[in-house]
């Protein structure tokens, strides 16, 4: 295919790199250099999308970011990605890509009856309908529009790229390389300061790109390439292109998505996609330029109308015209340059200026080049569905009110400039205030919030005289307040052509008796009589506007449109636009891959995991493990064809006969030292500590000042002022804040210091009757009888030469000990167990089993205590000192917590001891009562009590107290399960603990 | 009032929409209401719409500082849900549940109710118990609700991430199959227009500078458009709500937080349901549009400033792609935050205050949107009979004080953690 | 992200502290006799300003020190940082 749009002489693509890619299916050549949008330009291909609501013909609008239409489906390299802006995807070799929104084909689009039916759709339509009969809504239209909705398609498979993030600090950071941003980052520079320096787009330079002026006697993009060149080599300096400063955040922290690879065939092995920086700076410089905004007018959505800017960046950056027969229709002066430059280009344009007359330097210019110039004249419409074929014209009154005779035009596209827009998306989510400037008619930033400074048009600046000159001056200014340095730059020498004032007018208006529609939101389809309508009907706040139209929320965010928006309602409302105030800018300017801001937390790395020291020796054994918070626990150890309730109750049942052995690293570990540990372990537990002798553990619960139990654990006196804590897995942390809150917030006077020690120590838990005659084996230099460890007593001994502590504590209700010794041995430890275990007949046994031997001893865990129950409700109130004031105490005097009938732990057991009761489930008096049914309580856990052989739950029964004996049903309806059960005391097996004594 | 419906639209089509009367007037304010509310967001417009519908009270002022709709009501991520554990939240939204079933006929405007379920992830038999818990407690309350297992939520949402290739596994999910979204601005225009048609005076940028009380008695309130006299005021200003406590000399047992929330550009239909994963914060559907509204986490410490940190969103994303790994080459469009009253159990505030003709309604936390209706309901008849209906009996103030706290989450008085 | 400086370790970004809460709130000593409205006042009662807030900070990936902060609420300004036992005047 010839690229007949293409021109010979001029662009800065790369003429010796062809590239092919193919579009629509359709094969097409571009030069590497190119985006996707010119190189379909080159070829003469305008029409690329649908638009969301009325799916009109779409084709390229801007050149860049703020492109409203060219969406398409990408693939590259196996993948797909959708929503992609044509005008920001650079070509490489191979790229594919296809229209969206669109069915059958972009060419040929059923939905476009919409179009046809747009009277019957105006803003906000589906508000008023569709109501009808009631169940239609969900069943029958919302499909439908869901249907006809969205843009491209979703990948269903996993994205197979790397998204990385990094963390920089610097001295000044400058968004955008235009005339201003290397001004400023060059001065600063210079003067030793630390400066990042992004651009969103494949090259530097911005507007200088472009614009036809001299500086220091060189081109523009001369002049800007010099100065790269030169930031480039100085090591104080990082300069990047594909990066787009997307959000300003508090206290001076920006961010930036890198587009590293995104530009060819495919990413390299261990190369991200896309990266991240998150950059804290001292200083920051907008230098984000300006977006042209369009005129209104008829049709105005047609492809080939397009920016003049757009138009004049396809010319001179990508050597393509986006038409042989332009019209350009202007406000200002800024048009000119695009008419000059087809004529350069041996392309006659004509000019439409809706102002009366203009003598400027570049209106002179294009007048002596024979440009045909009609003053005072608009385009009333464009003529052509998929392609401008002409456009009405029309002289207009001197108030723009009245058009004159209209008169069609044969051109084959439009180029629209209705002045400039300065970008003040990063002032403004800085949290500084705008304020609407009315020489341009556009908001510019106003005061600085943050440490930022808002240089060159995008602070409204025009001439790059004066933007080269603040911009050097303050380079300089901010990069002395840090550096102390005092090396200024010459500003250098800038020769550019005046400009005349733009005319204040934004839209056509409609000639009598035609309906054109006159579009401000392109892509949304939000035209002017959509929000004429809104406003009529009462919407009048700008946010109402925008909500009830959806002006501005398509995925270009209004770049093109929310201004005129605002012009209009100040029109209808006679209301000057500053009164009418703007929406609030928002964080990402642009929409940003949500792939980057996750970056590499990504499949197993989305949470960190955490294993014991002994979880290869798990692994190595069959075991099935469970997460328990981000810990990895071995949930069962699988024989043979063991499912999880066979595996677990063989591990219960041998605990409970002879030993089994668990590995209990998890549990949270605090040392807590100090003089007052003492007294603080006092008010920090609900029972007493002072007494505690060494070489003693003892079970406390500690509450929340709500009075709601927190955790619960053992803690041993190691030595007189030295304590060891335990905690639950789940709570760890929670604990370890929440003493030191209290003693360095509410008691400082308290000489007690807290550490963590979770990860310094493994530990296993060895319980059942012969658990004593295995430890005696273990540590055969210690004395481990009844006298010499009693129960809740604690020893330091020697395990084959390595050091370990013996806690005599129990969580199954049998004879049992934890032994800790240092994380590196624990594998160590745990290979003796079992190797000298085999002569007791030890099995290791997991969660599941232990949870097994909790519940049937009427033991409490998380599943009861979980945030909202007091000490009573689980049976600890025995534990809760009437003598003395702990954390949480007085909140136990609440009315609700000392009512006659409150909840309290009972056991519960089937009556016909055979069926499992679901955990979860609820205990009613009256299975069949009506709904809402009161719930007495709930069923917290179960099991298959191996001592009594037959299921067994614990529950939190409302006056659970008094309901020993009581009959009732434990309903699961989700189950469907329906069973009649018996309350009993939670102690089910050997209530009286002498087992743990034994 | 003019009526909507097919054929008005089509009617007003031929005269080019000319014909369209406006939603709600833009009336000056009186010097005396019956009753005034204060917030012009869904629970006050909703309130003022029940108090003249139920109660036959038309005398009513409802006061806006901005622009009606501009709070959480419109900012918000669509829920609609009546999946609670406790009775007092239970029954209390399964009430909303009904009105928002028929909102759309009863007034006349399509707030786009669709029941298209929501799926709360388990990730473990530990939270599969605790779902069994809630999920059987509904049922008991006679609220639709469904345990799936594994295969079954891969049947109804197979772009979850089903591979090996995960950290928290799916073990199966609790379904409320009633539950779904509703098109969240539409909902404060219908009761706007409603209660306006109703002759309550809506009362846009008017900023409540201050109260007169004598004698612990409501007797009127001062704003930047004048004093009015009023005998009864109710609070509906979620978010704000401390602002004006002060003013009143109170103290309440709430914290204003921001919640962020985001969507994806607009893509073809993928996912129907409204999903949340269990092993964090993290929710999402996809709306008509095709856009993917996902929400989250509390940017985690008191903020009034409707400003969030990108930190809190990245984290939230994360769970997200956890959950859909397709999100990951889609881009983010929009974020915004909320600001809310997060209440000390993490349940709302529906009731009469130390002060006769006060009334409160706040602590919304995050679930303020769907208790739209309810609250506005039994708002109404609190202020209407000066006494709590039987479904707001349970959020009472004084039950920080008692004890009778409806704590669903179990998490307690550090609001920040969600 | 917030960039808050720890009295003892310096300027840190947010994601290495855990936020605490009003600071102003203050724990009734211990085995003193107070009413049930003084100690929901501890518990419960917040005032939530919009403005300036004293509020506690963990160091948590840090010295694992609780600081307390001033810190505007609608802006996220802050103005001064402190140890725990500092007084803030």
């Amino acid at each position: 295919m010839v690229q007949s749009y293409r021109l010979d002489k001029i662009g800065l693509v790369n003429r010796e790199k062809k590239l092919s890619f193919k579009f629509n299916g359709k094969k097409y050549f571009g030069y590497e250099g190119d985006t996707l949008a010119s190189a379909l330009i080159a070829n003469g291909v305008h029409l690329v999308g649908r638009s969301f609501k009325y799916h009109r013909p779409r084709g390229f609008f801007g050149a860049g970011v703020d492109e409203p239409y060219a969406i398409v489906q990408l693939y590259r390299n196996g993948e797909t990605e959708p929503n992609v802006r044509a005008t920001e995807q650079e070509l490489f070799e191979g790229l594919e890509a296809k229209s969206v929104n669109c069915w059958p084909s972009v060419n040929f689009d059923i939905g476009a009856i919409n179009n046809f039916l747009n009277i019957f759709l105006p803003a906000g339509f589906y508000y008023k309908t569709f109501m009808w009969p009631r169940s239609f809504w969900y069943r029958i239209y919302e499909p439908f529009i869901r249907k006809a909705a969205g843009f491209g398609v979703a990948s269903k498979e996993h994205d197979k790229e790397r998204y990385e993030h990094k963390y920089e600090y610097c001295d000044l950071l400058i968004a955008g390389s235009g005339p201003s941003g290397l001004a400023s980052a060059y001065a600063a520079a210079k003067n030793g300061a630390r400066v990042i320096l992004a651009e969103d787009k494949p090259r530097f330079g911005g507007s200088l790109l472009t614009s036809d002026v001299s500086i220091n006697n060189q081109s523009g993009k001369e002049w800007a390439d010099n100065i790269i060149t030169e930031l480039k080599g100085m090591t104080n300096v990082t300069v990047k292109n594909r990066a787009q400063i997307f959000g300003y955040y508090d206290h001076n922290m920006l961010v930036m998505s890198e587009r590293v690879t995104d530009h060819l065939p495919k990413s390299e092995e261990f190369t991200p996609k896309q990266r991240l920086w998150y950059i804290r700076a001292k200083q920051v410089v907008i230098s984000s330029g300006s977006i042209e905004r369009p005129i209104v007018f008829g049709n105005n959505d047609t492809p080939g109308v397009v920016l003049a800017s757009a138009a004049k960046e396809y010319m001179k950056v990508y050597g393509v015209l986006v038409g042989k027969k332009p019209i350009v229709f202007t406000n200002n002066d800024s048009a000119y340059e695009t008419a000059i430059e087809f004529k350069k280009n041996n392309i006659n344009p004509i000019v439409l200026d809706s102002r009366q007359d203009s003598n400027s330097e570049i209106i002179k210019e294009a007048k002596s080049l024979g440009i045909d110039i009609k003053f005072s004249h608009v385009v009333v419409a464009a003529k052509g569905y998929k392609k401008v074929k002409s456009c009405d014209i029309a002289e207009i009154s001197e108030d723009k009110q009245n058009l004159n005779q209209i008169k069609n035009i044969e051109c084959d596209c439009i180029c629209v400039s209705g002045f400039w827009t300065p970008t003040i998306h990063l002032a403004s989510q800085s949290g500084g205030k705008t304020k609407f400037k009315e020489e341009i008619d556009a908001f510019v930033p106003d005061k600085s919030k943050q440490k930022e400074v808002t240089l060159g048009s995008a602070n409204g600046v025009f001439t790059l005289e004066e933007t080269l000159k603040t911009s050097f001056d303050k380079g300089f200014e901010l990069s002395k307040e840090i550096t102390n340095n005092n090396n200024s730059q010459q500003i250098p020498k800038v020769s550019e052509k005046k400009h005349s004032k733009h005319d204040k007018f934004w839209c056509v208006p409609l000639p009598k008796g035609k309906k054109y529609k006159r579009f401000l939101d392109f892509q949304n389809d939000v035209a002017v009589s959509d929000i004429e309508l809104a406003i009529r009907e009462g919407y009048r706040s700008i946010e109402h506007v925008k909500r009830y139209t959806t002006l501005g929320m398509a995925t270009d965010q209004g770049k093109t449109s929310n201004l005129n928006g605002l012009q209009l309602v100040s029109n209808i409302e006679n209301k000057v636009v500053p009164a009418v105030g703007h929406t609030t800018f928002r964080p990402p300017y642009t929409p940003i891959s949500i792939g980057a801001i996750v970056g590499r937390e990504i499949g197993k790395h989305s949470k960190p995991t955490r294993k014991s020291p002994m979880h290869n020796w798990h692994k190595k054994n069959n075991a099935v493990f469970v997460d328990a918070g981000v810990w990895l626990r071995p949930r069962y150890y699988k024989r043979g064809n063991e499912g999880l309730f066979e595996a677990s109750k063989r591990e219960a049942e041998n605990v409970r006969k002879n030993v089994g052995v668990c590995d209990v690293t998890t549990l949270g570990k605090i040392d807590i030292k100090g003089p007052n540990a003492a007294e603080f372990l006092n008010r920090v537990y609900t029972n007493a500590w002072l007494k505690l002798p060494v070489g003693k553990a003892r079970y406390g619960v500690m509450l929340r000042e709500d009075g709601i139990v927190m955790d619960d654990g053992t803690t041993t006196r190691i030595s007189e002022h030295h304590y060891h804590m335990t905690t639950t897995t789940a709570q760890a942390a929670n604990v370890l804040s929440h003493l030191e809150y209290y003693l360095q917030l509410v008691w400082p006077e308290l000489d007690v210091n807290v550490v963590s020690t979770t990860e310094q120590w493994a530990g296993a838990a060895i319980a059942g009757p012969k658990s004593r005659d295995l430890l005696q084996k273990l540590f055969s230099d210690t004395d481990v009888s009844n006298e010499g460890l009693p129960f809740m007593g604690f020893v330091e001994a020697n395990l084959f030469g390595v050091n370990a502590r013996i806690f005599r504590i129990s969580f199954s209700g049998e004879l049992a000990y934890e032994v800790n010794v240092e994380s590196d041995n624990g594998n160590f430890m745990w290979e003796k167990i079992i190797e000298i275990g085999k002569d007791f007949d030890l099995q290791p046994y997991g969660t599941e089993a232990l949870s097994t031997l909790r519940i049937e001893m009427g033991h409490v865990a998380g599943s009861e205590l979980d945030g909202r129950t007091i000490p009573y409700d689980t049976g600890l109130d025995g534990l809760v000192s009437k003598k003395k004031d702990f954390i949480g105490k007085r909140s136990l005097l609440k009315k609700a917590y000392n009512e006659k009938d409150r909840q309290r732990l009972v056991g519960v057991v089937p009556l016909d001891k055979k069926t499992s009761i679901p955990e979860g489930s609820h205990l009613v008096k009256d299975p069949k009562g009506k709904l809402p049914n009161p719930k007495l309580g709930h069923i917290s856990a179960s099991c298959w009590s191996v001592e009594h052989n037959n299921p067994f739950s614990l529950a939190i029964l409302k006056d659970g107290k008094n309901m020993i004996g009581s009959k009732l049903y434990a309903m699961s309806p989700l189950k469907n399960k329906t069973i009649a059960v018996e309350i009993v005391s939670s102690h089910y097996v050997d209530p009286k603990g002498e087992r743990v004594r034994s | 009032m003019q009526k909507y419906s097919f054929l008005s639209l089509i009617k007003n089509a031929f005269s080019g929409h000319k014909g369209w009367e406006v939603a709600w007037k833009d009336p000056t304010p009186k010097k005396e209401y019956d009753v005034v509310i204060i917030g012009g967001g869904g629970h006050g417009l909703a309130t003022a719409y029940y108090l003249a519908k139920e109660h036959k009270i038309t005398n009513i002022a409802v006061i806006e500082k901005g622009w009606i709709g501009g709070g959480n009501v419109g900012r918000n991520t669509t829920i609609i849900r009546s999946n609670y554990m406790h009775d007092e939240n239970g029954l209390f939204y399964e009430k909303g549940m009904d009105l928002w079933r028929s909102m759309s006929q009863d007034l006349n405007f399509n707030i786009m109710f669709s029941p298209r379920g929501i799926i709360n992830l388990a990730h473990s038999d530990a939270q599969m118990n605790a779902y069994a818990r809630r999920g059987n407690s509904m049922r008991l309350n006679g609220i639709d609700a469904v345990l799936l297992d594994r295969e079954e939520v891969k049947k109804k949402v197979p772009v979850l991430d089903f591979s090996d290739n995960v950290r928290f596994p799916i073990f199966g999910a609790l379904m409320q199959p009633s539950a779904g979204t509703a098109r969240h601005d539409a909902v404060a225009w219908g009761y706007a227009r409603q209660a306006d048609s109703m002759g309550v005076d809506i009362i846009q940028h008017c900023e409540v500078t201050g109260f007169d009380i004598s004698n612990g008695k409501m007797k009127g309130i001062k704003t930047s458009r004048g004093d009015i006299k009023t005998k009864k005021v109710g609070l509906c200003v979620a978010g704000s709500t401390s602002i004006l406590a002060e003013m009143l000399n109170m103290t309440l047992p709430i914290e204003t937080h921001l919640l962020q929330a985001c969507v994806s550009e607009p893509i073809k239909p993928i996912l129907d349901h409204v999903v949340t994963f269990g092993a964090g914060h993290f929710y999402c559907s996809q709306s008509d549009k095709g856009e993917m509204v996902m929400g989250g986490d509390l940017d985690g410490y008191n903020s009034y400033a409707q400003r969030g940190n990108l930190p809190t969103l990245q984290h939230v994303l994360t769970e997200g792609i956890a959950m859909f790994p397709f999100l990951s080459k889609l881009n983010m469009l929009r974020t915004w935050g909320g600001i809310m009253d997060m209440s000390m159990d993490g349940s709302p505030i529906i009731d009469k205050t130390h002060i006769a003709g006060l009334y409160l309604n706040c602590g919304w936390c995050y679930g303020g949107f769907k208790a739209t209706p309810a609250s506005g309901f039994t708002f109404a008849h609190t202020i209407a009979q000066d006494r709590v209906h039987e479904l707001n009996a349970g959020f009472r103030l004084d039950r920080f004080s008692t004890g009778h706290l409806i704590d669903e989450k179990g998490l307690g008085t550090k609001t920040w953690i969600s | 992200m917030l960039y808050i400086k720890c009295p003892h370790c310096g300027l840190r970004s947010q994601n290495e502290f855990a936020y605490g809460g009003d600071a102003s709130v203050k724990r009734p000593e211990l085995n003193k006799e107070i009413s049930d409205q003084e100690w929901d006042e501890f518990v419960y009662l917040r005032k939530s300003p919009r403005g300036k807030h004293l509020e506690l900070w963990h160091h948590v990936s840090g010295c694992r020190q609780w600081i307390k902060v001033l810190r505007d609420t609608s802006t996220h300004e802050i103005f001064n940082t402190y140890k725990s036992e500092e007084k803030v005047g």
